[in-house]
């Protein structure tokens, strides 16, 4: 009671200040003329009755201090009091607290980013309950360590260990058209099996989840679950969803639940906009994936059975796979095996989550050499303020303040300094986080990454980022300001007082700014270095040719509707597009291709040839393959360097032909005699195949890649295909043709699905995505790191001129000219930028060594990088030593002498 | 005929304020000198602890203050014992008796031997 009736005196008092200083004031006067009317009534005279009264009454400033901290003793009031004077002196030197300010709210601003994209990409938390008994299913063949399963190998994987699973749920992209309501969009979800929800533990947000009983039926299950973000964005979050009907592929399903905002799905990578039964994926989608065995689309996790090791569950997958083997069910893949990963360790897929995560890593590294710079120029400027302040400094002590409280005061200022960055780092981060929400991202299918859930992109600012905001403020400020704190209170009231205004003993702050320069000039250089090599590498990848699409041209990628027509029509039906996409106005070319170069899915197949022996442990040669149409070379810009390309001859009942590599036509063939020769295909589903032509190379998985063996197979001698791409080469715009070509195959048949319609430079864009990414974030940062450095530099220089302004005097009073003047001022930090700039060559040589996984086509000896980087900032640090140099240089001696 | 003159014993100087509060109220000028005047000018109040001491007791709630008129007319601070004020005098004075009395006793058997 008594301690807080005594908490809101203080409190009271810390309101009435000046009141309380006012009176202080008053007593003391009162005081001490009582005083000097009792020496006078003693017989003093006048002047002497008041000197004793003086002495008598003893330091009124002390006493003064001393009755102050009385009257708001206790931590709140010196706090208030300190932040308040701290306020104060920040705003009494606007640019240097614009500068520090500014600076740490780019460091903790690019950190608070970051952290938040590569938490939600990498190490964002699994909602699924009990993860450890989670374990993710991929195939395995020497080509491919983690493929996706294909639905007939999952059923026969799930038979055979239902003893050691209590479940297993599969899952796959499920591309739907949406009608909403006029406009009809491709959406992009997941089809997973039915009790997936209830295997995993997720709760949903609304209504209810996938059960078993939903997906029993081909077909016969019409209900969906909306995802998070799906149903804010297109039913604005509306409860009364459940039951409604959502119209997906020209049929009506119903609403049956929305999962919760935390729950991605079991996709990679991407976020899916709803869930759907298993059983009605082929629907959906228009195509027979569920039952083929080479439809490798399937991501499958299952829930180890209580008391069974990971061990033994792979052990009896792998007797899955060894009758599998034996029995060679039509397209099961020879030699196969299941691989297991535990669910927690897998991000997006065990085959890149490697390279993933060591670019998050050098991400979150470059921004933290961000924040350090920021640091140190915060650091350095503080430094400058404590020497500067030397003399107010000493004047305080004098009058009676204790070394402890204007040790506290530097720290309030400091962290003050530490708030307002973190403040501003938190707005440059919602701002940076919109922007890079924003970004359109060439990915096909509309594919969503939906990092924020769907929901506003504050929600990736989660408080641990938020922690790390703040605490780096307060850190920065706080740690950085305790230097100068101590520099700044250990100056001695009189020598201080005596140096003329200036600190004099300045040596010490001026070597540890000096070290402060050297290393900002060194770290910048490494992140200009790292910046250099992305942009070298980005560069490369611009310039490799994929050996397809140089020309304008336009991509319309569409699913066929085979499940509702024979075989045979398929072929006329698209013969009947190709023929009427040929008569569009600007189109040169249209050729078809299936799966499209450069996307995320491949074919192969398996042949033997006469005379030669297949691999060792292997029982034919492997190669990608591709099905396409006669025109398809001329439309994508391709050769054909030997032999011919397919015709109207080639033919269901016809000799089945192929066309191949040159790659591969040198490699099996280096005589060059590969026409007329044979490829036997051990698949009895697949025909023997005569060479008819050899076509120029292309990249097919990746770009840059070294040439490929590929197969190329005439559309219409295989069985229905799933889709196609059709690749048409124009002479106008190809921007302007794609609508043209949706337009014209929706009139020749409106069954058809276009899944995505695209010009070839975006296409080729999402092969350059990584490279394109790593150089933007890379070159954005290095250059807010040069800038940074450069505002220390500057800042140092500026600072030691303004130390030497007396000195410059007098050097041009005895007639040294300004330029000479300048140079002079300037050498130091030329020196220092020099000193630090081999520093940073030498740290940026060990640095690029780990980026050597992340670089294509650049050695991590970049020559290019090398002298760049170090020129660009030599520029950049030579102008900002040499401004403020060239202008004290410029003062009049007069003036400058009289300063002091 | 000079005295010794002595700095009040840390932590008596509160006793000694509330005491010379005790008849009625005064300023601070008045204390200082009416303690001065009790211990026959051997205790000198230094000015340098009194405001400190009477700021911090009033936010201790021992003593109020209020602005008032002197007798020759100037504009001056009172302070005056509140009633918690008052029981903490008679708690730490009853501890100062018993205190100086012991001493004095030990002081007494060590003269007396």
């Amino acid at each position: 009671m008594g301690a807080l009736v005594d908490a809101l005196r203080r409190l009271g008092s810390l309101v009435r200040r000046h009141e309380l200083e006012d009176r202080l004031d008053d007593e003391i006067r009162f005081h001490v003329e009582q005083q000097i009317e009792k020496n006078r009534r003693a017989g003093m005279a006048p002047v002497e009755a008041r000197r004793q009264a003086l002495i008598r009454f003893g330091g009124v400033e002390q006493m003064r201090e001393r009755t102050r901290d009385e009257f708001r003793a206790g931590l709140i009031e010196h706090l208030a009091r300190d932040v308040r004077y701290g306020l104060r002196s920040l705003r009494r030197h606007p640019g240097f607290t614009a500068m520090a300010v500014l600076s740490l709210s780019i460091g903790i601003g690019a950190n608070a980013t970051i952290f938040g994209v590569a938490r939600a990409i990498l190490f964002r938390e699994s909602p699924l309950h009990d993860p450890a008994t989670l374990v993710n299913i991929y195939e395995s063949d020497a080509g491919r360590p983690f493929a996706p399963m294909s639905h007939p190998n999952i059923e026969d994987l799930r038979k055979g260990t239902t003893d050691v699973f209590r479940g297993t749920a599969a899952s796959t992209f499920a591309v739907a058209q949406i009608d909403g309501g006029g406009t009809v969009s491709m959406v992009m979800g997941e089809a997973v099996t039915g009790g997936a929800f209830t295997l995993f533990g997720v709760e949903p947000a609304l209504g209810r989840a996938i059960l078993p009983e939903d997906d029993i039926a081909r077909g016969g299950h019409p209900v969906v679950m909306l995802s998070h973000g799906y149903w804010q964005r297109a039913f604005g979050s509306d409860p009364q969803v459940i039951g409604r009907a959502l119209k997906m592929s020209g049929r009506s399903y119903t609403i049956i639940g929305v999962a919760p905002a935390s729950y991605r799905g079991g996709l990679p990578a991407v976020t899916p906009a709803f869930y759907l039964p298993m059983s009605m994926v082929d629907e959906v989608m228009g195509i027979e994936m569920l039952d083929q065995r080479n439809f490798h689309n399937f991501v499958l996790r299952a829930r180890l059975a209580p008391g069974v090791t990971r061990a033994q569950a792979e052990h009896a997958a792998s007797l899955v796979a060894t009758s599998l083997n034996t029995a060679r069910p039509e397209g099961w893949i020879p030699g196969e095996q299941f691989v297991f990963v535990p669910t927690s360790d897998v991000q997006v897929l065990p085959g890149v989550d490697p390279l993933l995560r060591a670019a998050a890593w050098l991400l979150l590294a470059v921004v933290a050499l961000v924040l350090l710079l920021a640091c140190t120029n915060l650091a350095s400027f503080l430094l400058a303020r404590a020497v500067d302040r030397g003399p107010e400094v000493a004047v305080r002590r004098a009058l009676g303040a204790t070394r402890g409280a204007l040790a506290r005061q530097l720290l309030v200022e400091s962290a003050l300094l530490g708030l307002a960055g973190a403040a501003g780092g938190l707005a440059l981060a919602l701002v940076l986080l919109n922007v890079l929400l924003s970004i359109d991202l060439p990915l096909p299918y509309g594919i969503r990454l939906d990092l924020h859930f769907g929901l506003d992109q504050t929600a990736l600012l989660d408080w641990r980022v938020l922690t790390l905001t703040a605490v780096c403020g307060v850190l920065a400020g706080g740690l950085l300001g305790l230097l100068p704190a101590i520099q700044g209170t250990r100056a001695h009231p009189g020598s201080a007082l005596n140096a003329g205004g200036r600190g004099s003993d300045a040596a010490g702050p001026v070597r540890w700014r000096s070290a402060l320069v050297i290393a900002q000039i060194a770290i910048s250089l490494v992140l200009l270095v790292g910046a250099g090599l992305f942009l070298r590498s980005w560069q490369q990848m611009l310039a490799v040719d994929p050996g397809f699409g140089r020309a304008p041209t336009s991509i319309l990628s569409v699913m066929m509707p085979v499940t509702r027509s024979k075989p045979g029509d398929a072929v006329q039906r698209t013969r009947r597009l190709l023929e009427r996409f040929r008569t569009l106005p600007g189109i040169e070319a249209v050729g078809l291709v299936w799966p499209l170069p450069l996307e995320f899915s491949s074919s192969h197949t398996d042949f033997t040839i006469d005379g030669r022996l297949p691999p060792p442990g292997r029982e034919a040669f492997r190669s990608e393959r591709a099905w396409v149409d006669g025109a398809f070379f001329d439309a994508a810009g391709m050769a054909i360097v030997a032999g011919r390309t397919f015709n109207d001859g080639d033919r269901r009942n016809s000799q089945p032909v192929a066309i191949i590599s040159q790659a591969m036509a040198r490699r099996y063939w280096p005589d060059g005699d590969a026409l007329g020769r044979i490829l036997r295909r051990p698949d009895p589903a697949e025909a023997d195949l005569v060479i008819v032509g050899v076509a120029s190379d292309i990249n097919v998985r990746s770009l840059g890649e070294a040439p490929r063996d590929v197969v190329y197979e005439c559309y219409t001698q295989g069985d229905g295909l799933p889709g196609f791409s059709f690749v048409a080469r124009s002479a106008t715009d190809p921007a302007q043709i794609s609508p043209a070509l949706v337009a014209a195959a929706q009139e020749i048949d409106p069954d058809l699905r276009v899944y995505q319609s695209m010009t070839m430079t975006r296409h080729l864009a999402l092969s350059r995505l990584p490279a394109q990414i790593g150089a933007v974030l890379l070159v954005a940062f290095a250059a807010i790191g040069m800038a940074l450095a450069a505002v220390g530099v500057y800042g140092m220089v500026r600072y030691s001129v303004a130390m030497r302004t007396r000195e410059v005097g007098i050097r041009m009073a005895l007639g040294a000219d300004a330029a000479g003047v300048a140079r002079m001022l300037a050498t130091h930090g030329v020196r220092l930028v020099l000193f630090g700039g081999v520093i940073g060559v030498a740290a940026s040589l060990v640095a690029a060594r780990f980026l050597a996984t992340l670089l294509f086509g650049v050695g991590t000896f970049d020559p290019v990088a090398l002298i760049g980087a170090p020129l660009a900032l030599g520029i950049a640090a030579w102008l900002a030593a040499y401004l403020p140099a060239r202008r004290a240089s410029r003062v009049d001696p007069l003036a400058a002498l009289r300063a002091e | 005929m000079v005295k010794d003159k002595s700095d009040v014993l840390q932590g008596t100087l509160d006793m000694l304020v509330l005491r010379a509060l005790q008849l009625e109220p005064m300023h601070g000028w008045g204390i200082a000198e009416r303690i001065e005047q009790w211990s026959e000018q051997v205790l000198q109040l230094g000015q340098g602890s009194l405001y400190p001491a009477l700021y911090r007791m009033e936010r201790q709630d021992f003593i109020r203050s209020e602005w008032r008129v002197t007798d020759n007319n100037r504009r001056a601070r009172y302070y005056s014992l509140t009633a918690r004020g008052r029981r903490y005098m008679n708690e730490s004075l009853a501890q100062w008796r018993r205190m100086s009395r012991a001493i004095n006793l030990v002081l007494d058997v060590t003269a007396v031997s």
